[in-house]
């Protein structure tokens, strides 16, 4: 990435944030993916050799979140939403609409809650800001994630895992293993063969 | 959300706004309340009076008011809702303190009906031959969601269901049945795990 924050094919009149690193070697499809970027950390955001991201991709990085791309891992429009980090392994596959959230950004007390909620009509711009315990997520190297499924906070993906479509993730996925349904639930674990990385 | 918040010709009929434009005559939004995103009324059809109504400090951010002729919705006061799609053909009931995460979908109605036979005569009515051909009448069941319920992303609410006060929707719920007050629930089916603490 040169000091131009700005990529020729974009649509959105945007910039690529400051504090994003940028590989040399990786793809942006859009600035539209920082629209609700926000954080303070120095490499916010950091896409590692050959990463990309495309459209639909959402950068939803709260001032304490950091989000780490691996090498080629590949995004093609998750939700990202994240207050603490989220780290995305080498080879990874994530599918559109899927989402991965590293905090639920509101207590989950009702009354605590409303506090909150009053308070966001005299910001500008009106983010959710309540002080609410985020727990990282980690998706290791090589692991597949369908569409529209959802990683909820705290959750691990193992190595070389696969999450089917439309699931919903609330606990932590070993290595080597298929997981599907919502609430997610192993369907199987990849064999010896399967495993083998020189094919 | 980085849109600005200011209404260049004014507001109709409310002291809301929405950033891009004028909301339709029936539309009434509250004060401090703010509406984003240019497809927010863009399949807004309703002719009934006060078809929309949005309470106070309400913030709906890509929110898809996507009312039939006759549907009605209303949003209580400090509601929180990020691309939300809300599907109303005939009546949803949303309190206050409601948050809604992105992309979740709430319906009143299931758009075609159940029998085969009358799939097809909606579908020849709905296609561009229709020429006007009335369609078979549809399912509509109002759908009441109550103050201070939490609903995550990628969530579907069905026709038909009453979601008790204080209730947490977990992201990716599928929700087909009424869910009593204070309770914790996920899945497809949705299913009760829990209680509000």
């Amino acid at each position: 990435m040169t000091s131009v924050r700005t990529l020729d094919w974009d649509w959105h009149p945007g910039t690529i944030p400051e504090n994003v690193i940028v590989h040399d070697t990786a793809y942006v499809e859009s600035t539209f993916s920082f629209n609700l970027y926000r954080s303070q950390q120095p490499g916010g955001v950091q896409y590692g050799r050959g990463a990309s991201t495309y459209l639909g991709t959402m950068f939803d990085v709260g001032p304490h979140g950091r989000v780490k791309l691996g090498e080629f891992a590949l995004v093609h429009g998750a939700r990202i939403i994240c207050d603490a980090e989220i780290s995305i392994g080498d080879y990874a596959l994530i599918s559109w609409n899927v989402v991965l959230m590293d905090t639920y950004r509101l207590p989950a007390n009702p009354r605590e809650r409303r506090k909150e909620l009053e308070l966001v009509p005299a910001r500008r711009p009106r983010f959710l800001t309540a002080d609410v315990h985020a727990r990282p997520i980690r998706i290791e190297r090589n692991v597949w994630i369908g569409f529209d499924a959802c990683i909820l906070p705290g959750v691990t993906i193992g190595e070389g895992s696969i999450v089917g479509a439309k699931s919903v993730v609330i606990e932590s996925v070993p290595p080597f293993t298929i997981v599907g349904g919502n609430p997610a639930r192993v369907i199987r674990e990849l064999d010896r063969e399967e495993r083998k990385l020189d094919g | 959300m980085n849109e600005t918040e200011s209404n260049p010709q004014g507001s109709t009929a409310a002291a809301g706004n929405w950033s891009n434009g004028i909301p339709p005559a029936n539309v009434k939004l509250g004060r401090s309340t703010l509406l984003t995103g240019e497809l927010a009324f863009k399949r807004f059809h309703s002719i009934e009076p006060d078809a929309l109504v949005i309470g106070h400090g309400c913030t709906m951010d890509d929110v898809h008011f996507d009312l039939g002729k006759n549907g009605r919705l209303s949003v209580g006061d400090f509601c929180y809702f990020t691309y939300a799609v809300l599907l109303c053909e005939l009546e949803i009931r949303i309190g206050n303190y409601v948050v809604i995460g992105w992309n979740t979908t709430i319906t009143d109605t299931d758009f075609h009906p159940v029998a085969p036979a009358e799939r097809i005569a909606d579908a020849l009515a709905c296609s561009p031959l229709g020429k006007g051909r009335a369609r078979p009448s549809v399912l509509k069941r109002p759908v009441i969601i109550e103050d201070d319920v939490w609903i995550g992303p990628n969530a579907t609410i069905l026709k038909g269901v009453r979601i008790g006060t204080g209730s947490w929707i977990e992201a990716g719920s599928v929700v087909t049945r009424d869910v009593p007050p204070r309770s914790r629930i996920m899945g497809n089916p949705a299913q009760t795990i829990g209680e509000v603490a």
